[in-house]
């Protein structure tokens, strides 16, 4: 692993097309899950190749089991049911769940650690254990049980936490809680700070808040007090506007920035020059040792070939500045 | 009592028939041409207006269905303005491409107007455009030229007034200005500078009814500043802020009124008759003859069957005061 200016993954990657059909196949029931798992640890190597392949130092498995980051726990935990699809953008849309009773684990107790495992089990390098965080959960779902936003989400807190334990005790050591909604409500920072801090208790991993698409003027610097190790931010997407943001403030010494250096709703190829311009701008506010870099967001949207050219984009920005600078 | 519809609509079915989800991914994979494309979102829009037939809707969208969000047809018919990346539209889980203004606001003009033409000429209902108000236009643009932002309103306004006057020769009956970047501002405009700003719209064009939406955040101050103006109609979302039915039910005020008494953001079906008691102080205050009622939003935000009951159920609630 490098020294400096590590990189990483932020989530999910491309699901390839026998995946898409294997899991329209085995919802229309033509396959069974053992036939649909078979595929998705396909695609699950390949992510993990290509990640090494381009050398990437702490590496995502790709989510090739999960639909939707809300729906693929909601499916799986109990208090749900599943709507009919909502657009969030363009042509892309989710089935937003509904809370309709007390959330609870069920059955489900380690929902996502036989994945991190196998995935784990097929590099030497750090694999970030990937969850969706409480207050996203609720903000993401239609709540037509509890009384209000807070008492859903910490319910929802109580339930990742177990999650992340469960990881942990596999063997992770970076656990990522996305949090992309946490922006959405500024008055509610609290509320997720709150909820986070009930998640990330007690855990000696390294704790990751990824968080996207959001107005980060009306929650910094509130944010920082996130209780979590790393904050992942998107950047690329608004030419780095973030940088100009976070210079308004001292970074603070006990986080880590991954910063997004290549936008994941775009199909246009960043430069390597722009990547490295923006890291190099990143540089001049977060301390070297506090920096990773990645791209904004997971990378699912994109077909495999442009998630492969804008990781090996980044990866060989990076490569440049650590040998310009004498990083290596 | 009057019922309508505020905006967007799914563009995907509950059950079977015409898809856009669909369509636009097999067009994309070269399995539709792009004759047939267009012939779906003929189709959905359809879908869309046969349901405003049907439930007896006094005035309807087109549901908006051809669009890729609110800000699609506006760039699309400025010049010196294109779609940018996607940000989230203020507290949804909803993204739109924002506009990104590279020069100077020119009006082209074209894609709004064909967009309108086509569904006026379906809808046997009265057909109304909800448009980005100037304010959230502005709030949600990226502006890369303007140096001095009064000046932009100003080109904005113009461009806008030029809007309006070619969508009078569509047969759209009413333009819509949806504005929730005022109804959630925490420090927002001047009341002189929005007067200043929509009295130059409202004077643009006789014939066309212009109305404002405040939504998603509280709308109840600005009853006063924004009633002076000639606006036909002031819509309100009643579920963010629920107090502007209290200042409904004292004060009478001399134009039409809409009431979003349906959460267009949650699944959860209201009760009829709960929301008509609701209603009724307000409905005293004013009466029934310029109180509008709708959702709270565009229904884009419900999955496709809820999207419907909820219309479904502005019949009801019509029909229990009726």
């Amino acid at each position: 692993m490098a020294q400096y200016l590590l990189t990483t993954s932020v989530g999910s990657f491309p699901k390839p097309n026998k995946l898409l059909t294997a899991r329209s196949q085995f919802r229309r029931n033509q396959i069974s899950l053992d036939e649909l798992r078979e595929v998705e640890e396909e695609a699950t190597r390949r992510v993990i190749a290509l990640q090494e392949e381009l050398g990437i130092d702490i590496l995502v498995h790709g989510e090739m089991e999960r639909g939707d980051m809300v729906a693929y726990f909601a499916e799986n935990w109990r208090g749900f049911s599943e709507s009919l699809p909502v657009r969030s953008y363009g042509n892309r849309y989710y089935r937003k769940p509904i809370v309709e009773n007390v959330v609870a684990l069920g059955d489900s107790v380690g929902l996502t650690v036989q994945s991190w495992k196998k995935a784990a089990a097929l590099t030497r390098r750090p694999m970030k254990g990937m969850l969706t965080g409480p207050y996203t959960i609720c903000d993401w779902s239609f709540n037509a049980f509890y009384p209000d936003r807070r008492a859903l989400t910490i319910d929802l807190a109580h339930l990742v936490h177990d999650e992340a334990l469960a990881l942990q005790n596999a063997g992770a050591t970076y656990i990522q809680i996305d949090e992309p909604a946490i922006s959405t409500r500024p008055e509610e920072l609290d509320l997720a700070i709150e909820a986070m801090a009930i998640v990330t208790d007690g855990l000696s991993a390294k704790t990751i808040s990824h968080i996207c698409y959001g107005d980060f003027e009306t929650i910094l610097p509130g944010l920082f007090d996130l209780p979590v190790d790393q904050l992942d931010l998107e950047a690329a997407n608004q030419q780095f506007a973030l940088l100009d943001l976070l210079a308004r403030y001292s970074w603070p010494t006990s986080k880590e920035l991954a910063l997004g250096v290549v936008d994941v709703h775009s199909h246009r190829i960043e430069s390597i020059d722009e990547v490295k311009a923006g890291i190099r701008r990143a540089l001049e506010i977060i301390p070297l040792a506090n920096l990773l870099i990645d791209p904004d967001c997971g990378l699912k949207t994109r077909t495999w070939d442009e998630a492969e050219q804008k990781l090996r984009v980044m990866a060989q920005a990076v490569q440049e500045i650590r040998e310009e600078d004498g990083l290596q | 009592m009057k019922t309508t519809v505020m905006g967007s609509y799914p563009k995907i079915p509950a059950g079977p028939g015409p898809n856009v989800r669909t369509a636009i991914q097999r067009f994309e994979r070269g399995l539709l041409p792009p004759s047939q494309l267009f012939e779906i979102y003929h189709q959905v829009i359809g879908r869309v207006l046969n349901l405003a037939v049907e439930t007896q809707l006094d005035r309807t969208t087109d549901g908006q269905i051809r669009w890729y969000d609110l800000f699609d047809p506006v760039v699309r018919d400025l010049d010196n303005v294109q779609s940018a990346g996607l940000i989230r539209l203020f507290d949804n889980n909803f993204y739109v491409r924002h506009p990104l203004i590279t020069g100077r606001l020119q009006y082209q003009g074209g894609t709004l107007a064909a967009w309108c033409r086509e569904s006026s000429s379906l809808s046997p209902v009265p057909l109304k455009v909800a448009l980005p108000g100037l304010f959230t236009f502005l709030e949600m643009a990226e502006d890369k030229s303007y140096v001095d932002q009064d000046v932009l309103l100003d080109d904005l306004v113009d461009v806008m007034r030029l809007t309006i006057r070619y969508l009078a020769e569509t047969g759209v009956v009413e333009v819509q200005w949806d504005e929730p970047s005022l109804a959630r501002a925490k420090t927002p405009p001047s009341l002189s500078r929005i007067q200043h700003a929509y009295q130059s719209l409202l004077n643009a064009v006789p014939g066309i009814d212009q109305s404002i939406f405040l939504y998603w955040g509280q709308s109840a101050s600005w009853f006063e500043g924004l009633s002076s103006l000639p606006f036909a109609g002031i819509y309100l979302d009643v579920v963010s802020d629920p107090r502007v039915l209290d200042v409904l039910s004292q004060n009478k005020l001399d134009l039409e009124i809409g009431l979003g008494v349906l959460d267009a953001r949650n699944v959860r079906m209201e009760d009829p008759h709960a929301v008509l008691r609701t209603l009724e102080p307000v409905l005293h205050k004013q009466g029934t003859k310029n109180i509008w009622i709708h959702p709270s939003c565009g229904l884009e935000f419900l999955p496709p069957d809820r999207a419907e009951q909820k219309v479904r159920l502005l019949q009801t609630i019509k029909s229990l005061i009726e």
